[in-house]
C-alpha cells in the first residue's frame, strides 16, 4: 500500500512536531521580571534589643539598604513609636545616620507594655515604612488580648502623618 | 448566466469538477467543522452579546449594594473590615475594593463556609449593604459559559478548540467564496436575492460571512490570549521575550515580601496558657489596610482597584486595576510588613505585545470605547449567529437524503497545497491540529472499516 507508507512518512513528523508543542507547554521564567521595569525597594532590618526593661536606655537601629548596598544618603529615615494602647503617643523623631546604612536613635520608656515601632524611610524614589512591634518589661492582660487578635495593630490609632 | 456557476457545486459534479480536489477538500472540512461547531459558536456568540453589557446590567442588578450617599469622613478601611469580621468571624478576608468614586460603595471579599462572599460596605458609615455570594452572580455565569462552558478545563478546551475551528472556517470560507472570475459584485459583495432560492440561500450565509469575517477574526484572536492552553502558553512565551505583559499581571509569580521568616512577629495562639515566647512576638507587623490604601492613592492607581491580601507570611498586597481603557491598567505588589512597592507595572511598563493584547481584550470586552464599542461587538456577535445558523441551514437544504452531502474526500496526499494549509493551521493553533490528527485516525481506523458510515459521511 504505497499510500498508507506516504501517509505515514509525512505523519509522524507531524505528530512528533505537534507533541513537542503540546508537551513543551511553557511558563514564565522566574527570572522573566528583569525584562520590564525594575524597583529598587528600601530594605529595612530594625534592630531592637530583646530584652528591655522600663526604665532602661537602648539603641534602636535600622539598617537600610538598597540594591544590596547600604544606604548613607537617605532622603530621610524617622521612627514614630506609639504604645498598643494609644496611651502614649511619641513624636516623629529624626534617626541619626551611624555608617554603614544604619540610622539609631536612643530611647526609654517609663512604662511596661506592648509597642509599635513605624520606621519612615526614603531614598532615591522609593519609600518604606516597616511596622515593628516590641516589648518592654511585661505585657498587661489587654496587650495579651490584643495579640491574640493577630499582629496588626489597630490603624485607627495611628492617625495619618506626612 | 455565468454566476450561477457559483451557486452549488454539488450540482456541477457531473460537469467538469470545480477547481478540482482542492476546493473538494476545503468545502468538505469547511462543511463538517461548520456543522460541527455552529452551535459553540452560537453559544459563544450569545453570551458574549450579554456579556458586552456586564458593566451596564449589574449596576442596575446591584443597584442597592453600589449606591451610597456620599458624605464628608469615610471611615477607616480597618473599621470596615472590622464590620466584616463581626458578620463572619471565622471569614478570611482575601480581597477589598475601595470603590472608584464617593458614591460607589466599598467591597470586602471575604472567602467563608466553603463560599466566596461580596460585602458591600458604606464607606462613611462602616456598616454593610448587603453581600452577595459570588457563585450567585449571574454575569459571572455568563462569562464562566463564554470562557468555559462551566466545564472547567475541558470546557475551556472546547471552547478553544471552537475559536480554532473558527479560523479555520474562515479561511476555509474564503477559499470557498473567492471569485474564480470577476463578474461584478453579485454575490461576492452583494447577496443575490432575486436569482432563486438556493442562490439566495448560498449568498445569505457567504456574502455576510465574507463582510464579518474581519470581525469574528477579531474576537477570535483577542479572546485566544484568555483560554487555557493557547493563551497561557501564548501569553508565557511573550513575557519571557520581553515584549509581553510583565510577569505575575497575567500569569507568572508575583515578588514576595522581603523578609526573613524570624523577623516577623509571631501570633501567640498558645497565648490563653499566658505562656507566650515574648521573644518571638517581637518582630514585624503586617502593615494596616488602611496604609495600603494610602499608598494607593499617592502611587495614583486607577480608582477602581482592588487590593488583594496576602494570605502568606511572605505573600504580597497585591493593586490590581483592569478597567475600561487598558491604558489604565495597572498592577503593584507591595511588601506587606514595609510598605515598599516591589513592582510597579503600568500600561506603559507592558511590552509592545503585551499592550496589543491588552487593547485587544478591552476591545473585546466592549468597553474601551464605551458604547460604540460595544455596538459594534454587538452587531459583529448577531452577524455570527446569523452566519452559523444560514451556514446549518444551507447544508441542510442542500443535504441529500441520505448522508451529510460533503463532496467525496480525495486522498489527503493528492491536494499538497490543502494539506500544507491545514499543517499549517493546525501548528499556529495546536489544540485544533490535535484534533484534525483525531479525525484523522478515527477516520482510518473507524470510518473507512464500517461501510455505512464511510457511504454516509461520504469519506
Amino acid at each position: 500500500m504505497k499510500g498508507e507508507s506516504a501517509m505515514k512518512n509525512i505523519y509522524w513528523p507531524l505528530l512528533a512536531v505537534l507533541a513537542l508543542v503540546l508537551l513543551s507547554a511553557c511558563s514564565v521564567r522566574s527570572d522573566a521580571a528583569d525584562l520590564y521595569k525594575q524597583e529598587a525597594p528600601v530594605h529595612i532590618a530594625v534592630d531592637i534589643p530583646e530584652k528591655v526593661a522600663a526604665g532602661e536606655t537602648f539603641t534602636i537601629q535600622a539598617e537600610l539598604t538598597q540594591n544590596g548596598e547600604p544606604v548613607d544618603e537617605a532622603n530621610f529615615v524617622h521612627f514614630e513609636i506609639r504604645k498598643q494602647d494609644g496611651s502614649i503617643p511619641y513624636p516623629m523623631k529624626e534617626a541619626q545616620a551611624a555608617g554603614n546604612g544604619v540610622y539609631e536613635m536612643q530611647a526609654n520608656f517609663r512604662s511596661d507594655g506592648l509597642y509599635f515601632l513605624e520606621v519612615h524611610a526614603g531614598s532615591g524614589d522609593a519609600i518604606s515604612n516597616p511596622h515593628y512591634q516590641f516589648i518592654v518589661g511585661e505585657l498587661s492582660e489587654s496587650e495579651l488580648d490584643s495579640l491574640k487578635q493577630g499582629p496588626a495593630p489597630d490603624a485607627g490609632n495611628s492617625g495619618h502623618h506626612h | 448566466m455565468e454566476n450561477e456557476k457559483r451557486e452549488n457545486p454539488a450540482a456541477e459534479k457531473s460537469k467538469k469538477p470545480k477547481g478540482g480536489q482542492f476546493y473538494k477538500s476545503v468545502w468538505r472540512w469547511h462543511l463538517y467543522a461548520g456543522v460541527l461547531f455552529a452551535p459553540l459558536l452560537v453559544l459563544l456568540a450569545i453570551t458574549g452579546s450579554v456579556y458586552l453589557f456586564k458593566a451596564e446590567i449589574e449596576n442596575v442588578l446591584y443597584a442597592d449594594y453600589y449606591e451610597v450617599q456620599a458624605q464628608e469622613e469615610r471611615v477607616a478601611v480597618s473599621e470596615q473590615l472590622s464590620e466584616v469580621n463581626r458578620l463572619y468571624p471565622d471569614g478570611i478576608v482575601t480581597a477589598y475594593r475601595p470603590g472608584e468614586n464617593e458614591s460607589r460603595s466599598s467591597e470586602v471579599t471575604v472567602e467563608a463556609d466553603g463560599m466566596s462572599m461580596t460585602v458591600f460596605i458604606d464607606p462613611y458609615t462602616g456598616e454593610s449593604l448587603g453581600e452577595i455570594d459570588n457563585d450567585d452572580r449571574i454575569m459571572d455565569k455568563i462569562e464562566e459559559i463564554h470562557g468555559e462552558l462551566m466545564a472547567g478545563t475541558l470546557g475551556d478546551r472546547i471552547v478553544e478548540l471552537a475559536a480554532s475551528w473558527a479560523v479555520v472556517l474562515i479561511v476555509t470560507g474564503l477559499f470557498l467564496w473567492f471569485p474564480k472570475k470577476m463578474n461584478g459584485a453579485g454575490g461576492v459583495l452583494f447577496p443575490r436575492l432575486r436569482q432563486g432560492p438556493k442562490i439566495r440561500r448560498r449568498d445569505l450565509h457567504s456574502v455576510p460571512a465574507v463582510w464579518l469575517s474581519a470581525g469574528l477574526l477579531f474576537l477570535i484572536m483577542t479572546g485566544l490570549p484568555w483560554s487555557g492552553f493557547w493563551g497561557t502558553n501564548f501569553q508565557a512565551l511573550v513575557t519571557n521575550t520581553g515584549e509581553g505583559y510583565p510577569p505575575s499581571v497575567w500569569i507568572g509569580d508575583a515578588p514576595k515580601s522581603d523578609v526573613e521568616t524570624q523577623d516577623i512577629a509571631d501570633v501567640p495562639w498558645a497565648a490563653e496558657t499566658l505562656d507566650v515566647p515574648l521573644s518571638s512576638v517581637q518582630g514585624m507587623v503586617p502593615l494596616p489596610l488602611d496604609k495600603v490604601v494610602e499608598i494607593a492613592e499617592q502611587e495614583g492607581i486607577h480608582p477602581s482597584y482592588s487590593v488583594f491580601i496576602p494570605q502568606e507570611p511572605e505573600g504580597v498586597y497585591t493593586l490590581s486595576v483592569f478597567p475600561p481603557k487598558a491604558q489604565d491598567e495597572a498592577t503593584m505588589h507591595i511588601d506587606q510588613y514595609s510598605g515598599a512597592v516591589l513592582a510597579d507595572y503600568r500600561y506603559d511598563n507592558y511590552g509592545v505585545i503585551g499592550k496589543i493584547v491588552a487593547w485587544g481584550i478591552t476591545l473585546h470586552k466592549g468597553s474601551q470605547f464605551g458604547l460604540v464599542n460595544q455596538l459594534i461587538s454587538l452587531f459583529i456577535c448577531l452577524g455570527i449567529v446569523f452566519v452559523a445558523v444560514s451556514g446549518v441551514y444551507l447544508w441542510w437544504k442542500r443535504k441529500p437524503k441520505k448522508g451529510m452531502g460533503a463532496p467525496k474526500a480525495p486522498p489527503l496526499f493528492k491536494t499538497k497545497g490543502f494539506l500544507l494549509l491545514m499543517i499549517v493551521l493546525g501548528l499556529l493553533f495546536p489544540l485544533a491540529g490535535l484534533s484534525m490528527l483525531v479525525v484523522w485516525l478515527f477516520d482510518k481506523l473507524l470510518i473507512q472499516r464500517i461501510p455505512a458510515v464511510k457511504k454516509w459521511l461520504n469519506a
